[in-house]
Parts: C-alpha cells; sequence; structure tokens
C-alpha cells in the first residue's frame, strides 16, 4: 500500500517544476535537431534507408549510450527526469506517424534522426542529455517487450517464451494499461472492475523490492503508452501515467544501454545487419496481429525493436538502488500531505463517499478525491479552495463501461483546473455530459500507481507533442505547441471521449480511431496548421536532391503522404459529430468542420444550417464568384438577392473562405440591404466588414467606414461609439469625398442644419444617401418644427419644400411636400398672392408625428406578404 | 491555469485572482471591516496586474483579456462590500477600481449597475464614504454624463470632485478640468486664461476666445487642430456643439454696433449682412444656411425674436434678445 501512497507524494515534488520543463524540452529539441547532421551515424543511417535496414541507428545510438556512466542519470535530477519523458513521447510519435503513412523508410529515417542528437548529447556528458537519450532507448526496447508479453494472452505469440517468471506477474497487474490497445482478451473483464482498488498498488509494488521485476513492468507499461498513441487517442493521456511509471525505472533503462553496447561492442555495421535480420522475421509474424489492432496503420517500427528486447532482459541488474530511495522520499511526502488536509476538503470527501452505493463506486469515489486533493496541492488551491461549496464528484453509475481508458480521460481533463469546467457549455446535449462524468470517477485507480498530477504539466506536453506531431510533418518545430495547447487538448478529450463510449469490440475501435485520426487530420488541415506544413516541406524539397539527405527526402514522402491520407478522413468528421459524440460546442475543433464543396450550381436557396455542412451542398470559391455575379446581374427583387447572398456567405463561412471574394460578397450585401433599407441585413454584413478590413482583406475601406459613422450617427445615436467611430479614422480616409460627406452630414445634424442636411442629401456618394434617407423623415420634421417657431408670420410652402429636399414634382415641387405638411399637422394658408404658405404660429402647436403609414406588425415592411409569394 | 505572461516572471492575475478570490471568502466572514485597507490593496493590485498582462499580451500579439477578468472579479468584491454594515464604507473603492476598469476598456455601459446600487441604497448616505474615493467617483460618473450630453448633472458631479479634491494633487485637478471645462462652456461659463495656463489646458484657449470673439473661424481651427487628442478624451462632440454659440455671439456683436451706429433699427439684423460677416470670417455659406442657423438659434433659445422670411430679416426681441444661459445647455 505504501507503493500507491508513494505515487500520490509525488506530486508536491515535480508539481513546483511542472512549469520549467516545457521549455526545456523545447530547447532541447531544438539542440539535437541541428546536430543531428553533425553526427557521425549520419551516413549510417542513409545507407540504412537504402538498404531498407532499420535498425542501424537505433544500435549507434546505443553504442553512445554505453559511453556514459548510467548512475549519472540520477532519478532526483528533475531536469533530465522529466524531459526524458517528453522527449521520449516526440520520438515515438515521429514514428507511429510515418508509419501510418505506410512508407517504412519512414520510420527508420526518424529514428535515426533523434539517434545521432543522443549520441553528440552523450559525449558532451551533459546530466540531462543523456536521460533523453536513455529514454528514446528505452522506449524502443520496450516496444517489443511488450509486445511479448501482451500478445501471448490472447495469442499466444511464440516470442512471448522468452519472458521470465517475473513477467508473469506483471502482466496482470499491468494489464489494465493494455487493453486498449488490445482487443480485450476475456481475461482483461476483471481487471477492470478490480483497477479501481487493486491494480495499481501490484504494479509498483514489485519496483521496489526487486529491480528485476521492476524493469519488467517498466518494459511493459511504456509499450502500452505507445501502443495507444498508436491506435487510440486516449493514448494521448495514458502516456502521462506511464511517465510516472517509467520514472523510476531510468536507471535500469541505462543498464539496458550498456548491455546493448555489449554485445553491439565495436562493430555497429554488424549488429545493424544482425539486428535487420531479426526485424524482418519479426516483421512477418507481427504483421497478422496489427490489421487486427488497428487496421490500416502497419507497425513496423515496434517489431524492430524486438530484437533488442531479448537482451534487455537478459541484462536486470542492480540498478535498484536508485529508485528504492525515490518511493522512500515519496512515501514521506505522502504523510505530510495527509496530515495538511484541510478540515473542509475531509467534509468534501466525505459528502462525496457517503453518496456511492456499492464499493466499487467507493473505491472510484475515493480515488476521485484523491485525484482532486493531489490536483489541489500541485495548484496550490488545496487551502484556497472552497471545499463546501465544490461540487460533488458525479457518481460513476455503470463501472464496467469506465475501461482503462478513462485514465486517458482523466488526464485529458487534468489540464483544466477542475475536472468539470467542461461541463459548463450550455450547447453541450444532456446525455452525453454523462459519459465523461462516468468517466471520471475511474481515472484514479488507473493512475494510482502514478504521479498523474505532477506530471500535469507533462501530459500537455504529451498532449500537444503527441498530437501535433502525429499530424504534422515529422519534422514539426516545436516552439508553436504552447500556441496550440489549448486545441490539442481538446482533441485528446474528445477523442478518448468516442473511445470510452465503445470499445467492447474490434470494429467498434477501429471506428474510434477513424474518429480519432478524422478528428486529428481536421486540425491538420486548418489553414495555419497547413501554412506550416507547407513551409516545412518546402524546407524539405530544398534538400531532396542530395542524396546524402535522404533522410529528409524520405520525411518530406512521410508527410506529402500524410497530407494525402488525410483528405478521405476529413470527410469522415461530419459523421463523426453526428454520431453525437459528448463534445462541447466549445470544445468542438471548428477546423474540423471545414468542408470543401463539391456543389456545382449557381442559385442556392438560403437554408440555416441545423447539422454539419454536407460538401455535396456547398459551393466551392469558383462557384461562388459566379453565383456573385449572378446575383448582381439578377433583375429580381431584394428578396431574392438577399437569399441567394445569405446562402453564399454560408458556403463561405463553412468553408472558412476569407479573402477580397468574401469582402465582395458582404459589400454587395450591404449594398443591396442599403438600397432596400434592410438596415438589420446592412448591419451583420457591416460587423463582418470591419472584421474582414482589419484582417487586411482589401475592399472598399472607406466607402464603409463613411456607412460606418453614418449608421452610428444617424441610427444608433450613440456619443460614444460616434466618438471610437470617428477617433479610428486615418488621416487618409478623413481625406475620402465618402467619410468627409458623412462627417459634414454629422455636422449638419449636430447643429440641426436642415438646410446643410438635405444638400448633403442630395448630393451624397456612393450609397450615403441611402443611409440618410432613414434619417430623412426625423430631420423634416425637426425642421418643420423648428421653422414654425422660428418663422413669423408665415414661410412659403415652395421654399420649405425646397430646403427639406422635396423632389420636383413637374413644375410644382411643393406638392408633395403640401402633402407630407399637411400629413404632420401643419396649418396652411394661401397669401394675398395665392402661394401656399405655412401659418407658423398656428402650426407651431399643431405639428405631429403621424405613425408610419407602412408599419406592419413585424417591424419590417420589406416582409410584405407580396414579397414572400413573389419569392416561390 | 498558468497563463503565457507567467514566462515574464510577474505574477499572473489568475494566480492572483486565485489568492484574491481566497482572501475575499475570508473577509465575507468577518463581520468587521480590519482587513479593508488590505482588501483594497488586493483589488488594486489586481487590477494594475491585470493592466501589465494586459499590454504584455499585446506586445506578444494575443488577446488581452485579463483586464476584463479583473472586472468581474472586483466585481464579486464589490458585491461583498456593498452589503449592509461597516463594511460599505469600502464599496467605493472597488467601484472607483470599476470604473478605471471599464473606462480602460471602453464598456463604460457596465458602470450602471456599480451606480445604481450606490446611488440607490438609502442605508448609507453618500457622504459618509471617504473623501478620495468620492471625488473619484463623481470624476468618473461625470465623465459618464458628458458622453450623455447631461451637461447639467455632469457639471454638479465634476464641480463636486473639483471642490473636495486635494488641492495639492494637481494632476488630479488637470484631469477634473479637463472635463469640466467642456462642460462649463457648453453651459456658457468660460474659464480664465490664467486657469488654462494653470493647468496647461490650452487646448481650449482657442476655443475659449472664439465663444467670447464669435469668431467661428478661430473654433473650427481649434477643433481641427485638436481634433485627435479631444475625440480621444471623448469631449469632442461637446466642444463641436459651441458651434450655435459662436453664432449667437456673432450675431450679438453686429447687434452692438448696429444700436451704435442705428438705434432705432438696432433689433433687425438684415441677413445679407449676416452673410457677408461671415465671408470676411472665411466661411462661405449660402443665404439658405445663414438663415438656417438663425432659425435654428431662435428655435434654441439662444436668441430671441423671429426670421421674417419674405424680407429676409432676422427680427431680436427687444427685451433681453441674447437671453443668458445661465447654466442652461443649448
Amino acid at each position: 500500500m505504501g507503493l500507491t501512497n508513494a505515487s500520490h507524494s509525488h506530486v508536491p515534488y515535480s508539481s513546483s517544476l511542472q512549469h520549467g520543463y516545457n521549455p526545456a524540452e523545447y530547447a532541447n529539441y531544438y539542440y539535437n535537431y541541428p546536430q543531428a547532421t553533425n553526427s557521425c551515424s549520419v551516413q549510417q543511417g542513409g545507407a540504412n534507408q537504402h538498404s531498407g535496414a532499420a535498425y542501424q541507428p537505433l544500435t549507434s545510438f546505443q553504442n553512445s549510450g554505453s559511453y556514459v556512466d548510467p548512475t549519472s542519470n540520477t532519478y532526483y535530477n528533475a531536469g533530465g527526469h522529466q524531459t526524458a519523458p517528453g522527449y521520449a513521447t516526440t520520438n515515438y510519435y515521429y514514428q507511429t506517424d510515418t508509419r501510418n503513412d505506410g512508407s517504412s523508410g519512414n520510420n527508420y529515417a526518424q529514428s535515426y534522426q533523434n539517434y545521432p542528437s543522443s549520441d553528440t548529447n552523450a559525449a558532451q556528458s551533459s546530466s540531462t542529455v543523456p536521460a533523453n537519450s536513455f529514454s528514446y532507448q528505452q522506449q524502443y526496447n520496450q516496444w517489443p517487450y511488450y509486445y511479448n508479453h501482451s500478445v501471448p494472452t490472447p495469442a499466444g505469440n511464440p516470442v512471448a517464451g522468452s519472458s521470465n517468471i517475473d513477467n508473469t506477474v506483471v502482466n496482470t497487474t499491468s494489464g489494465y494499461s493494455y487493453p486498449s490497445t488490445e482487443p480485450p482478451p476475456p481475461g482483461t473483464t476483471p481487471w477492470k472492475s478490480n483497477s479501481s482498488a487493486s491494480v495499481a498498488p501490484p504494479v509498483q509494488a514489485p519496483s521496489v523490492p526487486e529491480p528485476q521485476n521492476q524493469y519488467v513492468q517498466q518494459a511493459q507499461l511504456t509499450p502500452g503508452f505507445q501502443n495507444q498513441y498508436a491506435y487510440q487517442a486516449p493514448g494521448v493521456p495514458m502516456s502521462q501515467n506511464y511517465y510516472a511509471n517509467q520514472a523510476p525505472a531510468y536507471p535500469q533503462n541505462n543498464m539496458n544501454v550498456n548491455q546493448v553496447p555489449l554485445n553491439n561492442h565495436g562493430d555497429q555495421q554488424k549488429s545493424g545487419s544482425l539486428t535487420t535480420g531479426i526485424f524482418s522475421s519479426e516483421n512477418k509474424t507481427q504483421i497478422p496481429t496489427i490489421p487486427r489492432i488497428a487496421p490500416g496503420f502497419s507497425m513496423v517500427i515496434p517489431k524492430s525493436e524486438k530484437k533488442t528486447v531479448g537482451a534487455d532482459l537478459a541484462k536486470k541488474p542492480a540498478y535498484v538502488s536508485v529508485s528504492v530511495p525515490k518511493n522512500d522520499v515519496k512515501a514521506v511526502q505522502h504523510g505530510s500531505d495527509a496530515r495538511s488536509l484541510p478540515f473542509s476538503l475531509r467534509n468534501y470527501a466525505t459528502r462525496n463517499l457517503s453518496r456511492c452505493k456499492d464499493e466499487a463506486q467507493r473505491a472510484a469515489c475515493q480515488s476521485m478525491i484523491q485525484q482532486i486533493t493531489s490536483k489541489a496541492i500541485s495548484n496550490g488551491t488545496l487551502l484556497t479552495k472552497n471545499w463546501d461549496t465544490e461540487p460533488l464528484i458525479p457518481l460513476p453509475e455503470n463501472l464496467l463501461t469506465m475501461t482503462e481508458t478513462s485514465s486517458a480521460n482523466n488526464s485529458s481533463s487534468l489540464p483544466n483546473s477542475t475536472p468539470r469546467r467542461r461541463l459548463k457549455s450550455r450547447w453541450e446535449p444532456v446525455p452525453e455530459e454523462k459519459v465523461t462524468e462516468k468517466v471520471e470517477p475511474l481515472a484514479k485507480p488507473l493512475m494510482n500507481g502514478n504521479t498523474h498530477n505532477n506530471l500535469k504539466a507533462q501530459n500537455r506536453m504529451g498532449d500537444s507533442w503527441n498530437l501535433g506531431k502525429s499530424l504534422q510533418s515529422p519534422h514539426a518545430p516545436s516552439n508553436k505547441i504552447t500556441h496550440r495547447l489549448s486545441k490539442k487538448q481538446k482533441m485528446g478529450s474528445y477523442s478518448s471521449v468516442v473511445q470510452n463510449g465503445d470499445n467492447s469490440s474490434d470494429s467498434d475501435k477501429e471506428k474510434d480511431l477513424t474518429k480519432y485520426y478524422a478528428n486529428a487530420s481536421a486540425l491538420a488541415n486548418s489553414p495555419e496548421e497547413k501554412k506550416r506544413r507547407e513551409h516545412r516541406s518546402k524546407r524539405f524539397e530544398k534538400s531532396k536532391d542530395s542524396s546524402s539527405k535522404s533522410r529528409n527526402s524520405a520525411v518530406n514522402k512521410g508527410a506529402v503522404a500524410h497530407i494525402h491520407t488525410r483528405r478521405p478522413i476529413s470527410a469522415l468528421v461530419t459523421g463523426s459529430y453526428k454520431d453525437g459524440s459528448s463534445l462541447a460546442v466549445e470544445d468542438m475543433d471548428w477546423d474540423a468542420l471545414t468542408v470543401k464543396g463539391t456543389c456545382q450550381e449557381i442559385e442556392k436557396r438560403y437554408l440555416r444550417l441545423t447539422s454539419a455542412p454536407d460538401p455535396s451542398t456547398v459551393r466551392p470559391e469558383h462557384v461562388l464568384e459566379k453565383a456573385l455575379s449572378m446575383v448582381e446581374t439578377s433583375q429580381k427583387n431584394y428578396l431574392y438577392k438577399c437569399d441567394q447572398l445569405k446562402s453564399i456567405r454560408q458556403d463561405l463561412t463553412v468553408q472558412r473562405i476569407q479573402n477580397e471574394l468574401t469582402v465582395k460578397v458582404y459589400e454587395t450585401h450591404a449594398r443591396l440591404a442599403l438600397q432596400a433599407g434592410d438596415l438589420a441585413e446592412f448591419n451583420q454584413c457591416q460587423s463582418q466588414l470591419k472584421r474582414l478590413y482589419r484582417e487586411g482583406n482589401n475592399g472598399c475601406y472607406f466607402e464603409f467606414s463613411a456607412y460606418n459613422l453614418l449608421c452610428v450617427m444617424l441610427h444608433s445615436n450613440n456619443k460614444r461609439d460616434l466618438l471610437s467611430s470617428m477617433a479610428s479614422l486615418s488621416k487618409e480616409a478623413k481625406q475620402d469625398g465618402a467619410v468627409k460627406h458623412a462627417l459634414a452630414v454629422h455636422a449638419a445634424v449636430s447643429s440641426g442644419n436642415y438646410v446643410i442636411f438635405f444638400k448633403l442629401y442630395k448630393q451624397g456618394p456612393n450609397l450615403n444617401s441611402c443611409l440618410m434617407d432613414l434619417y430623412v423623415e426625423r430631420m423634416r420634421f425637426e425642421a418643420i418644427k423648428c421653422m414654425s417657431r422660428s418663422y413669423r408670420p408665415t414661410v412659403p410652402v415652395g421654399y420649405v419644400a425646397q430646403v427639406l429636399g422635396f423632389l420636383p414634382n413637374g413644375d410644382d415641387r411643393s406638392e408633395e411636400c403640401e402633402i407630407w405638411l399637411k400629413a404632420h399637422g401643419a396649418v396652411l394658408s394661401v397669401d394675398n398672392g395665392g402661394e401656399l404658405q405655412i401659418d407658423t404660429k398656428a402650426s407651431s402647436s399643431t405639428l405631429f408625428m403621424p405613425e408610419p403609414e407602412n408599419a406592419v406588425a413585424h417591424g419590417d415592411a420589406s416582409l410584405a406578404v407580396n414579397d414572400f409569394f413573389a419569392r416561390t | 491555469t498558468p497563463t503565457p505572461s507567467a514566462a515574464s516572471g510577474t505574477p499572473t492575475p489568475p494566480s492572483r485572482r486565485l489568492l484574491g478570490s481566497a482572501f475575499l471568502q475570508e473577509f465575507r466572514n468577518w463581520e468587521t471591516p480590519w482587513a479593508m485597507e488590505a482588501m483594497h490593496m488586493v483589488a488594486l493590485e489586481i487590477r494594475l496586474l491585470a493592466e501589465k498582462a494586459d499590454r504584455e499580451l499585446v506586445m506578444s500579439g494575443k488577446n488581452p483579456d485579463k483586464l476584463q477578468a479583473a472586472g468581474s472579479f472586483l466585481m464579486k468584491v464589490f458585491g461583498a462590500l456593498a452589503v449592509k454594515g461597516p463594511k460599505r464604507v469600502g464599496a467605493l473603492y472597488v467601484t472607483c477600481q470599476l470604473f478605471k476598469i471599464y473606462f480602460r476598456l471602453g464598456t463604460v455601459n457596465l458602470c450602471r449597475s456599480v451606480i445604481r446600487s450606490i446611488e440607490t441604497a438609502r442605508n448609507f448616505d453618500f457622504e459618509d464614504f471617504p473623501v478620495k474615493d468620492k471625488v473619484t467617483y463623481m470624476y468618473y460618473t461625470g465623465r459618464l454624463e458628458v458622453f450623455n450630453e447631461n451637461f447639467l448633472v455632469a457639471d454638479q458631479k465634476l464641480t463636486y470632485a473639483l471642490m473636495h479634491c486635494n488641492p495639492q494633487s494637481e494632476s488630479n485637478l488637470r484631469k477634473i478640468l479637463k472635463f469640466l471645462i467642456p462642460v462649463k462652456l457648453s453651459i456658457g461659463v468660460l474659464p480664465r486664461r490664467t486657469l488654462l495656463e494653470k493647468y496647461n489646458l490650452l487646448e481650449y484657449a482657442d476655443i475659449v476666445t472664439s465663444l467670447r470673439r464669435g469668431d467661428l473661424r478661430l473654433l473650427k481651427q481649434a477643433l481641427d487642430r485638436h481634433e485627435d487628442q479631444l475625440l480621444k478624451c471623448g469631449v469632442y462632440l461637446v466642444l463641436e456643439k459651441l458651434e450655435l454659440q459662436v453664432y449667437r455671439r456673432l450675431v450679438k456683436k453686429i447687434h452692438i454696433i448696429q444700436r451704435e451706429k442705428e438705434p432705432s433699427k438696432a433689433h433687425q439684423i438684415k441677413l445679407e449682412v449676416l452673410v457677408k460677416t461671415l465671408q470676411w470670417l472665411g466661411i462661405t455659406m449660402d443665404v439658405d444656411e445663414v438663415e438656417c442657423i438663425m432659425a435654428c438659434l431662435i428655435y434654441k433659445n439662444l436668441i430671441k425674436g423671429y426670421f421674417a422670411h419674405k424680407s429676409k430679416v432676422l427680427v431680436l426681441s427687444k427685451q433681453d434678445p441674447f437671453p443668458k444661459l445661465n447654466g442652461k445647455p443649448v
């Protein structure tokens, strides 16, 4: 039991360190990368690729490892320790990536890439870097090892024979880790139910007293995590668990390293060929199993590593000494944690536990509490959090559905300060929330032996690395990771949730896989992502010719292949969303919904989308251009045009097209809306245009700045908005005719100068007059009030008609004005000369603003019934 | 959650907010306001840090959202303070911090709810708040009234702030005057030039001069010259409206000259005279436009009298043709 505790005690230890390491990892990564070319193994790698022998690099790396004194890699060197896992993952992921592409050559190239870097580092004998190299080693070695153990259970792999007694023990304990990758063997189900309480302790238990045991376990666990990466989305978070397990085992890895060199010793070439041989033979044996696990993804790499396994197994000597003290420390730390728990937290725990109906729930709940506590400790919120108001942990209702994948889910939710934060979404369907909730409680048991909390930071790293790498070409720059973290996490949680839903059968798993990859690939298809990728592949194209850098070309091919494989997959996304995944709307990766339209029809009715867009009904850009010009030249009424433009806008939006065409569409629509007096639609377009201009799309910026000014001053009448609109005008904008006109209108309105207003109304550039149109009535009424107040005794209607911008009707322009004046309650009289006059004194008390004649109940006269029928 | 600004080494607002919420939690439970100063310090620190973090976020091209978050936290603090009892004394300080955030963010409409809860409280006399908070509060609410063109209330609030402000703190006095002067101008109160000089508010000097002289050209020039600055601090629209007052002054001057020349016909000002005067000032306006302006002056009670359209003559009232604004806005 002390071991389980130990894992928790880990928390404070690394939590403080979390931050610093991410940068460190990046740094290391870059540090290594350039060096790759310098290292001696480069040539070898090249040779290998041509021959198709993957393992040359690996062996060379192992040799390098042997130069380093294994003891120098102390566990207590937190930096080294933490960096290592992250590193390992990255490298590993490169491989997964390429493997998916199906080009085995790629793998070698990449693995080889890693080695050179580790070589050089090792030579420099820096304390952290060796750790990195070891971790690579470790993972590579462990892969096959894992296979040895895991495969026998269901399939009876011949290699299993090589495992020793410890293996069997470990196998059972670690079983919870691999079901996710393997089709669940009959024996696995019991573990799931037990896992909450019993599994974790045994896992670590052997590691303390017995070095060999630990080693074995280590070996098994790591592969488990690798497997998950390879096949399943949840693997991402999962990996964190294994980091923790791996940590103690580092020393032992060193041993492995040493031993491998022993075998290979001086002659790298020899060992290379040796391994190749083994590799190929193993390939044959493994291939049958692979399709079953993850159809479509060839598993080249893991097999090749097998050859080392045998060697590793033989060499398990006495590195235990390092890991044992560590455990002690943990135990002590844990003790102090327990003592410092605040009373309110203990109450919180009691409240949660009291809700549990049976033992399983209890165990799950307990572990959740532990997890929350340790998270709080690592966050520093243990004492600050109001435990009294903290929401209770959702009860695990169906323990059976919670498989080992829940740990993945859990760790993916960990990065959020509270696991339930995601549930806030008001859009999220209620039943689907339950899935996530259900999953959480079980997460803890699985992590029991692990220090998942401390590793949270790493967790994210792992997340981002894996996802990022798996999607991108292998050379993805690592420095962008931080920016994309959140997205990656979402991805992780999404995929884990998906997986959680069904992992009962192979086919289900396949589905999950596809979903995950669809999701992932969609992410990779986002514009920035594409840009980056393009940039990267261009980089490689330059060096493609030189055969000495053949690894680059291999990588490049891989990247290209990858892009191609992604295409069809992205189409699946739609399906996976329709399936009702439990992803919150906010968490959804909208990039995934970006479709590429195939519809060739120019005309399309607008229909507000209620589901993911169907590419067959979405028009691609060139068709949309035709559609726009069709609308522009169409003779039909505004409602038809508005409908068409809205559908064009929708197609642009779902395809995420934001360019000059988009601007043009919105401008066209805004103008049409202005002409039709449809202010609501105009405002929609205007706000989109503001954004588009701000993002640097060219268009009629000045024209629409003027519209904006007029709109603010005449319609919203918000002084603050007006001020900010005016303040945001550039010097050039103020020189523009339309903007000048708008500012003049403002001056006229603010001083109430109706004469100037109507003069400007007549000479408005563009559609400025259309906007003023909507203000004319008010301005006229204000003017006539002013006149009736200030003029005595009369004012001629003809003059009023002239200054108030009434249009001449034949030779008598005052006719319309007369009607208007009468409608507004003005008192008219005919003077001696027969001229129609307004009796101002009488009018001043009788003026009124009539109800607009064309008012309709729904407030929009343009939606008249006749027009509505005319639409169809 | 850690934030990007953690890289800069400054404590991040979220972590501060954790501390802040913890403190607030305890503060709520304390019956006496003994930790008021600490609470205020927390509020201040959170605002300042959020501002700093936002600056850094902007520099690194990210979305600055920290100040907004700080605003919502301070709203909680306000909630804890704006209660019955001794803690209420501290509520105004937090209100002022909130004002500062909202004004910086440009979301001044959010001030309304805070103002309502301060001003509608019956159980606490506004005068019982600390003076410094009252001054800050009046300054910001006065500015809000300037935006709303509620000049009388704005004048009242800003004057209160000016009267109670520490006379030693010239920068604060200047800030208040920056808004108070335009407000006073719009209700017809002109400052002495020495005041403008003392507080370095000379951007208003030309405007004041133009009001004294009825020099429309000078007003337009002054507005043009300081347009950006005046737009930024939000008084441009207020000053723009002074135009009518300048016209009135001009008419008044013409009236005075006519009275000296020909007392019997002094109250009748021919439209062509006005047009000529404006032309002399370099402002070309046609007869209709000038006529409209005269109509507006009468309509807005700046001039007593009427306009005879037939004869194109502005007829001034014989009694007090240019009524004093007397604090009434145009």
